[in-house]
């Protein structure tokens, strides 16, 4: 079957099969920068943007995203290397494997929620896991891009 | 997961008609426990063109599409008003973000999955199930139906009440599965208390109900015997997670913990 949607601006069309998984179908098209990692919904390195909302490509039917709007970090490279450049600043990045997820998390939550509380910011990413950093000099990263972007 | 088809039906009634063809079809929620609980299918039928995901105010109730997502009805104005917000205090500690953008309330109730952080405060509050072909059951009487379904859930129908409420998920990391979830509502002096993840699917606790519905004021002994009995009267079992000895202990103090609260 065929399934028509909007990636990163561009209208695509591509052949899937009935129970393919968006990770899947974007990966077999060079879409790396999403990850797969646990591949059961778990760990939010397969995040991808849905009509501007992030979702878990891993366990997300390819089929259902006919007609909507797809954003992987190849879009937004510009964003994503701000975001980067205070993880680098924190020393929140270590192997890099959460990051693409993560950042697509965070443009989101830039988005969702003006002046998010602490407990706000970490409730928005608590899904995208990573065994790296310990979290602490991630947050702090997280913060000072949301009040730079203020 | 194999499939051989996908389809996506115009009507309610084009739906039913597919879901009757073949016991290998199966109703599409959000898909996320898809590779958990199914490992093939004949044809996945997707219920996203029906119009089934908005949350309406009908007055005395809220009318809760069955495509909606956890997070848009984790965000909802009209959900936040019920009993203190327990049903927002529930389903935002379902994973993260981006699943409960993709998760949706009907597929989370009609898997009826043990581990479910929905049903339990669903149970826990007055909750009507609507399904097509017209029928309408309590929720608490279609946990209790046995075997495959061939109707389709559309709507989840909560009563709006404003009394107190209390849930608690006692989990061994953010993103775990409940090793016991718990909740109590209380409007006037009426009490519903909810159990899931016993392993099994949430069920109330009635015995515990009987010992305190009815009265103004809520004595320790009495809270003590309600949170005892809600330990007694239902199954627990072991699981990796935790042993049915713990899971009874953790009932016994968060029946106790809820009741002290909700009865202030």
């Amino acid at each position: 079957m065929k399934v028509s949607f909007v990636l990163n601006g561009r209208n695509i069309s591509y052949e899937i099969a009935p129970g393919e998984y968006l990770a899947d179908t974007l990966r077999a098209n060079h879409i790396l920068s999403v990850k797969k990692a646990c591949d059961e919904a778990a760990c939010g390195a397969c995040t991808v943007l849905l009509d501007g909302r992030p979702i878990l490509s891993c366990s997300f039917l390819s089929a259902r995203v006919e007609g909507r709007s797809v954003t992987t970090v190849e879009a937004v490279q510009d964003e994503v290397s701000e975001i980067s450049d205070f993880f680098s600043d924190e020393g929140a990045d270590q192997c890099g494997f959460c990051n693409t997820g993560l950042a697509l998390t965070i443009l989101a939550l830039r988005n969702e929620l003006k002046n998010p509380t602490d407990e706000e910011i970490k409730h928005f990413v608590v899904g995208n896991l990573c065994r790296c950093t310990g979290y602490q000099a991630q947050f702090k990263a997280i913060k000072r891009y949301l009040e730079a972007h203020k | 997961m194999e499939a051989n088809r996908y389809l996506r039906p115009a009507t309610l009634e084009e739906a039913h008609q597919l879901l009757l063809q073949d016991a290998k079809n199966i109703l599409l929620g959000g898909g996320l426990w898809l590779k958990k609980s199914t490992s093939s299918a004949n044809a996945l039928i997707d219920l996203s063109a029906l119009g089934l995901d908005q949350i309406k105010n009908t007055g005395d109730h809220i009318e809760v599409g069955a495509m909606v997502s956890l997070r848009d009805f984790e965000m909802s104005p009209l959900v936040k008003n019920i009993q203190g917000g327990i049903l927002v205090s529930a389903v935002s500690q379902i994973m993260g973000v981006a699943f409960r953008n993709g998760a949706t309330v009907g597929g989370s109730v009609a898997g009826k999955f043990p581990f479910s952080d929905l049903i339990t405060p669903l149970l826990a509050l007055d909750t009507t199930l609507i399904f097509y072909p017209k029928k309408e059951l309590g929720l608490a009487d279609f946990l209790n139906q046995k075997g495959r379904s061939s109707d389709i859930l559309t709507h989840v129908v909560i009563k709006k009440s404003t009394g107190r409420a209390f849930f608690k998920k006692v989990k061994t990391t953010a993103l775990d599965f409940a090793v016991i979830n718990v909740a109590i509502s209380r409007l006037n002096n009426e009490y519903r208390i909810a159990i899931g993840s016993r392993p099994s699917v949430a069920a109330l606790a009635v015995k515990a109900m009987d010992t305190v519905n009815g009265m103004k004021a809520l004595s320790d002994e009495q809270i003590a015997q309600a949170a005892t009995l809600a330990s007694e009267e239902l199954l627990y079992a072991s699981t990796n997670a935790a042993s049915a000895e713990y899971r009874k202990a953790l009932v016994r103090a968060y029946i106790k913990r809820g009741l002290e609260e909700v009865s202030k």
